[in-house]
């Protein structure tokens, strides 16, 4: 490594652990620890949202898939960002303000019963610490390639510093960290756009070059006989069903939201987070198209992110975009670790204890959060005899996401759901997608097919079952137009 | 299924785009502004979605 990639990395490292540690001082109740005290202003939502969102999912996977199947990898980040973040912006984050909950499980607790808060955390936890798992063998997967570190020690490494921070400062230290890290991740992605086009003739050059050899590399949907992406399966499934279930219910998302200083700040954060999310394809989709342009010597598609930082970038920036990279990854996973030890902290302890004392919420917060940290990083090194990153992660999330976002949009908009139906949907719903799944089918049509059963579920079912006589409906319903 | 033209996938994702900025301005004045510190016209994220929704159709024209 050369000496001055080596001081920007250290001084990244240096500033990002006195920045986390430093709010620390903040930190005196559980509140504080999960929701930063309510003093979050939309600038640090909306970056810490995007910081939350481009992790082990994305930045790496996503440069790779893109130097697979081009510009639709692009997708997941329109089409299957943009019109669920403006959804929950404007309906989800006011209705959770509405019911001021600390978690969207706690909300499914209200809406249904505690059975449904209950099963929602713990099923939203399990796939999370696999989500930080994956982001740490992401991590270490980088600094192998770019270092030459053993995968053990880029686990160790990474997940010592952020439970330092994370442990420490709760979610203001992983919101401000966050931030950071995604003005690093974009000074380093648009460097990397600049110089890649230098180096490749101009958009022009870059263009032409890229569709002589690949033809549909600039085409934003692939055919509907396509095997990993078909253009139905990206728009019923991803469109309408992950993605407003990942922006809507996500609860390492939306956690900042809940921690607004005000309603418009939680709202207008999501907002900003989605103007800049539409320029994130050129953080993680050109690097991929950059490699396959520039005829790059890889093994893995998912190798093509370090291998434009190792071979493109001059010594410096090359040091700055690989901490982008590290950042990127490591603001996924302290939002993860952050919002999992809530989860189980109040929606699964609160109600499997008798007597749980509030007052040790945050103590037993700052030891979970450690024992997540340790889970995912023992259960990372496994996440490689799995496949891709990125289609790992979005098969596990397709089994269950279609059955919570039907719980949460017939309990927003309707008053007919009932607590029953909501549990036997969300368990049957996911015994049916993995079913599905394990038949072959392609995941986006998993997800939409387990979100079309839940939606009917759960309204046949309400009709057989008993609703709740103490339901505040006009805390827990979003109805926009009635006269206040 | 499988002859469903690509150039439908993005006349979809277009029109799906305009329906929600429809939709968004239906969402009353009054619930755009809770808990801001003024009503002023920059705080209107109404705008905001609307100068998002015109990107995304831009996007959507340009890779077809």
């Amino acid at each position: 490594m050369h000496p001055l990639d080596l001081i920007i990395v250290l001084a990244y490292l240096g500033l990002i652990t006195f920045v986390g540690l430093r709010l620390s001082g903040r930190v005196k109740s559980a509140h504080d620890f999960f929701l930063a005290g309510r003093t979050l202003t939309w600038g640090v939502i909306g970056l810490s949202i995007i910081g939350t969102n481009i992790g082990a999912n994305s930045y790496v996977g996503a440069a790779g898939n893109a130097y697979s199947v081009g510009i639709a990898q692009a997708n997941f980040e329109w089409i299957g960002a943009i019109p669920a973040m403006i959804f929950a912006a404007l309906v989800f984050i006011p209705l959770y303000w509405k019911a001021g909950v600390y978690s969207i499980p706690e909300y499914l607790g209200l809406r249904y019963n505690q059975a449904v808060r209950v099963a929602a955390a713990i099923i939203t936890s399990v796939v999370a610490v696999v989500t930080i798992a994956a982001a740490l063998w992401a991590l270490a997967l980088t600094l192998q390639t770019y270092l030459g570190w053993p995968t053990w020690v880029g686990i160790l490494v990474t997940g010592s510093i952020v439970g330092a921070y994370s442990i420490a400062g709760g979610l203001a230290a992983v919101a401000f960290t966050d931030m950071l890290q995604v003005c690093i991740m974009f000074v380093g992605g648009l460097v990397i756009v600049g110089l890649g086009l230098a180096e490749t003739g101009g958009a022009a050059g870059f263009a032409s070059t890229l569709v002589s050899d690949n033809p549909n590399h600039l085409s934003a949907y692939l055919p509907a006989d396509h095997e990993t992406y078909p253009w139905p399966g990206v728009i019923l499934g991803l469109g309408l069903v992950l993605s407003p279930a990942y922006w809507c219910a996500g609860q390492a998302i939306l956690q900042r939201s809940l921690g607004a200083r005000s309603q418009w700040d939680a709202s207008a954060g999501m907002m900003f987070a989605a103007i800049a999310k539409t320029f994130v394809p050129l953080l993680i989709v050109f690097p991929g198209l950059l490699a396959l342009v520039m005829y790059a010597e890889i093994e893995y598609p998912d190798q093509a992110l370090a291998w434009v930082v190792k071979n493109v970038l001059p010594p410096g920036v090359s040091g700055l975009m690989f901490i982008a990279i590290i950042a990127a990854l490591q603001s996924s996973i302290d939002s993860q670790v952050n919002s999992t030890s809530l989860m189980v902290t109040r929606d699964v302890r609160y109600v499997l204890l008798k007597n749980p004392d509030p007052s040790k919420d945050l103590k037993v917060g700052r030891m979970l959060t450690l024992i997540l940290l340790l889970a995912a990083m023992v259960i990372a090194p496994m996440i490689a005899a799995m496949g891709g990153i990125f289609t790992f992660i979005q098969t596990v999330f397709s089994l269950f996401q279609g059955p919570m976002l039907a719980l949460l949009i017939l309990g927003a908009f309707t008053r007919r759901v009932t607590p029953a139906a909501g549990l036997w949907t969300l368990l049957s719903g996911v015994v049916l997608a993995a079913a599905i799944s394990l038949m072959g089918l392609n995941m986006l049509y998993v997800a939409f097919i387990g979100f079309v059963y839940a939606m009917v579920a759960l309204w046949v079912i309400s009709g057989f079952t008993e609703a709740r006589e103490d339901m505040d409906f006009d805390k827990l319903t979003y109805v926009p137009w009635r006269r206040s | 299924m499988i002859d469903l033209p690509v150039a439908w996938a993005n006349y979809l994702s277009m029109g799906g785009f305009v329906l929600l900025g429809v939709l968004v301005w239906l969402i009353p004045r009054r619930l755009i502004f809770q808990g801001a510190s003024e009503a002023s016209r920059w705080r209107d994220i109404r705008w905001w979605a609307t100068v998002l929704i015109a990107l995304q159709l831009g996007l959507y024209a340009i890779f077809t």
